[in-house]
């Protein structure tokens, strides 16, 4: 299976940006994209903006516009959405019903306890949406290499 | 030296009103190819379509429309385009210059979409949380 290629400074930076924007306090979301022409890279870790508190996170609406806006311009797309839990990483109801993409093969990684652990994946969780529109947890090796 | 002629008086009459009747077919024809471009054109002048330009995840797709299509339409193609995209109900099209998502009820023109604009296919909410 293809794996989408992740700079290590990528995973740095959005575990620093987890970090300073949720104060261990607060969820947060980051969002990885890449150029659709090479749809397997990622480039960027985009921190956007939201509001967010103890149990979840709101994008705001104007920033999301702007946002598409640049990913056009930039023939960028997103390949993954990240954010965290405060205590254990899996998938809710809402992060189900709300995520930024909603196509067959988007994925979403939730990273638990706020971030403030080892940067990495452990603990972390993973899943993809199915044909038929369901969510499915996958192993982040057979998705994510770390280069 | 002498010329035959073939023909006699009967079927040189014939032969004339063959083409009497070939020349009227004629006229008919192509006063219905006419009235058929004229048609064509009438439905144009009030139905002209018009290419419009929609954008998702940073891609670019054009769509031939009509003023008097519904939002809905558009919207329906524009999923089926960048689909299979299963679960498409928070999805909505945003003019370029920001607001209020297009309502589906409404057409085009009652939109105030206009030709080669850019719509954004997004969805209206984004949020996550663990509760």
């Amino acid at each position: 299976m293809s794996r989408f290629r992740l700079p290590r400074e990528v995973l740095t930076r959005t575990f620093e940006q987890f970090r300073k924007c949720g104060c261990g306090r607060r969820e947060c979301q980051a969002l990885w994209i890449g150029p659709w022409s090479d749809a397997l890279a990622i480039t960027e870790v985009i921190h956007p903006k939201h509001s967010g508190h103890m149990g979840g996170f709101t994008l705001d609406e104007g920033w999301l516009h702007q946002f598409w806006l640049e990913l056009g311009r930039k023939d960028c797309g997103i390949r993954f959405q990240v954010h965290t839990h405060p205590e254990e990483a899996f998938h809710s109801a809402i992060d189900d019903a709300y995520p930024i993409i909603h196509k067959p093969g988007f994925l979403s990684l939730v990273i638990p306890d706020f971030a403030l652990g080892p940067i990495g994946f452990e603990k972390a969780y993973l899943t993809e949406i199915q044909p038929d529109g369901r969510w499915k947890q996958v192993a982040i090796g057979e998705r994510i290499n770390i280069t | 030296m002498t010329i035959e002629n073939d023909c006699d008086d009967g079927s040189l009459k014939a032969a004339e009103e063959h083409l009497k009747k070939a020349e009227g077919e004629l006229e008919r024809a192509e006063h219905d190819v006419e009235k058929a471009i004229e048609e064509i054109r009438e439905a144009h002048h009030h139905h002209p379509e018009f290419e419009v330009t929609v954008l998702y995840d940073g891609v670019k797709k054009k769509f031939e429309v009509k003023p008097e299509e519904l939002v809905k339409k558009l919207l329906e193609k524009a999923i089926q385009a960048f689909g299979p995209i299963p679960n498409p109900h928070t999805l909505a099209l945003y003019p370029e210059t920001g607001g209020e998502e297009l309502k589906d009820d409404e057409t085009l023109k009652q939109a105030g979409v206009k030709p080669h604009d850019l719509l954004l296919l997004r969805p209206s909410k984004v949020k996550g949380g663990d509760r």
